[in-house]
């Protein structure tokens, strides 16, 4: 059934505030040329930004792949870093672990996480302390 | 492509084909086709960037022919506020509105009073749609946000626009009197291209109740002669009551401030208004109240139709202002204003973007596409017509434009 399918795959840069969400940009661009609908489009675009920005924010770099079927969007976000200590704890609003200087720029409201999964149909992740975190997003498409 | 009316015309004689347009388009709109600037009209927004860029005067603004002002028994004028602010001082609006009647028009309205009004509502209604709101004032950036950022629709404030305001309570008076409608001519006096279209079409918006529009530069010239020759026969002591907060809708935060919201931002220029609404998308600013944007630089007064500089017509505001010090002040509206000031601007289902009507084949061309991308050298030279090298790639799987138009392609082929 899923032989048709677009896939897109971003690099994201430890650090990049001025790039960080060109991933998210243009995984939007697509979403609309496929004609998906606008609904489906604003939660793949927040999803996608949180987890481009927790990469930029966190990580030591990392990638997203975004693959569009007819019925689901699939974005996977993995980052090469000091992966996360307590998950449960990173799932709660409000609690972050971002820098000063992350805080200094806006960011680090301790709503990303949170955000994701409230922005997907299926949220999973995993993480090993000072490897890295993995992210899976599912975004129906109805 | 879908026939809709813009007021952003071409003449083609003009055109050398020299792409300024086509690069300077915010929504990438032009193409350059057998050295003919081509507008793809189901993407223009009507901003008329391409009518200030060109050197040749190629790009003009098209007259609002619809109407014809002698058919009606009364004619009304609502001068947009930028009018007030195009002579360079202040000059006393009773004579300005003067110098409007004498093109032809029996009453001229103060549209002031209903951008009040309209402040009012719209300060209720913020809170009714997904923060942050963006005001739904500006017409190209309506049509912006509904062709390429759909799903923020929702967070247009559903208030009419003062002109619609003051055509609403033009034709109400009117009705009173015991005329028809059909008697009664409501003619909008323009700063920009964006409201011609608008009355024209009425596409997002179906409760449009003005006729037409002129262009503040067709009229500019005899309004001036009129102003210069009665000027000095007025009496001092006679003064509209136009309110300054409603003459400062013309300037860029000038609705943020007649509505008294603190956390806003106001933004000019599409591509400016761009990146608000990209980072809208991304979930960003939905701590702000209030988005402010209008297309053209300066807000109103930057409008392709007015003669006088922005920013001299932004000091000249000011000096209203200090003249005027008048608000309108509503403790409350009526209900049924209340109720029928709200506008039903709505999500019109857009092709611009998608590359196909089913999934399937959007995919097909999508890939075709991205491969097309790799080919090319990512210069984006212009020289095939089109805007970058990524639209030429969609022009091409869409059959606007064909591979060997590219002459980058062309040269390493030989």
């Amino acid at each position: 059934m899923h032989d048709e399918y677009i896939k897109l795959h971003y690099d994201v840069l430890s650090g990049d505030y001025i790039r960080g969400g060109e991933a998210s940009s243009s995984l939007k661009k697509a979403l609309m040329q496929l004609g998906i609908n606008n609904s489906v489009i604003r939660r793949a675009c927040v999803g996608c930004y949180e987890a481009e920005m927790n990469i930029v924010i966190h990580s030591l770099g990392g990638e997203i792949e975004a693959v569009i079927y007819k019925d689901k969007i699939e974005i996977t976000a993995k980052d090469r870093g000091p992966g996360i200590e307590n998950i449960n704890l990173a799932m709660q609003e409000g609690y972050s672990t971002a820098s000063e200087e992350a805080r200094e720029m806006g960011f680090g409201g301790g709503m990303g996480l949170p955000n994701m999964k409230r922005s997907s149909n299926n949220f999973y992740i995993e993480s090993v302390l000072g490897e890295y975190t993995l992210i899976k997003m599912i975004i129906n498409i109805d | 492509m879908k026939d809709i009316f813009h007021s952003v015309k071409l003449i083609e004689e003009n055109c050398k084909g020299c792409t300024k347009c086509m690069i300077n388009c915010p929504v990438e709109a032009v193409r350059v086709k057998n050295s003919k600037a081509v507008i793809y009209t189901d993407r223009c927004i009507d901003c008329g960037e391409c009518i200030r860029v060109c050197p040749y005067n190629a790009h003009v603004a098209e007259k609002d022919e619809t109407f014809n002002i002698e058919n009606f028994k009364v004619k009304i004028a609502i001068p947009s506020v930028t009018l007030y602010t195009q002579f360079g001082d202040y000059i006393n609006p009773v004579i300005i509105n003067e110098a409007v009647k004498s093109l032809g028009f029996d009453e001229v309205y103060d549209i002031t009073y209903a951008c009040d009004i309209v402040s009012e509502i719209t300060r209720k209604e913020i809170s009714k749609v997904p923060k942050p709101a963006i005001s739904p004032f500006c017409p190209s950036i309506v049509r912006l946000i509904n062709e390429s950022y759909p799903e923020l629709m929702e967070h247009v404030v559903k208030v009419l626009t003062p002109i619609e305001v003051a055509a609403y309570l033009i034709r109400d008076k009117y009705r009173k009197l015991g005329y028809n409608d059909e008697e009664v001519g409501v003619i909008f006096l323009t700063p920009c291209v964006g409201w011609i279209t608008k009355i024209k079409n009425t596409q997002l918006d179906s409760k449009s109740q003005i006729n037409g529009s002129i262009a503040i530069s067709d009229v500019y010239s005899k309004i001036i002669k009129f102003i210069n020759k009665n000027n000095k026969n007025i009496d001092a002591n006679e003064s509209a009551s136009m309110s300054c907060t409603g003459l400062r809708w013309a300037t860029t935060g000038g609705q943020s401030f007649s509505m008294h919201i603190k956390e806003h931002i106001e933004v000019d220029g599409v591509k400016n208004v761009i990146r608000v609404l990209d980072d809208i998308e991304k979930g960003k600013f939905d701590d702000v109240d209030f988005i402010e944007a209008h297309a053209c630089t300066g807000g109103c007064l930057g409008g392709i139709l007015l003669v006088d500089n922005p920013f001299n017509a932004k000091r000249i505001i000011k000096k209203y202002c200090v003249q005027l010090n008048f608000t309108n002040r509503f403790n409350r509206i009526n209900e049924k204003y209340q109720k029928d000031f709200l506008s039903d601007v709505y999500t019109k289902a857009s092709k611009g973007l998608r590359l196909a009507d089913d999934f399937e084949s959007a995919v097909k061309k999508m890939k075709y596409m991205n491969e097309i991308i790799n080919l090319l050298p990512g210069i984006d030279c212009g020289q095939c017509g089109s805007p970058s090298c990524k639209a030429f790639a969609e022009d091409v799987v869409r059959g606007f434009s064909t591979l060997d138009e590219c002459i980058m392609l062309k040269k390493g082929e030989k």
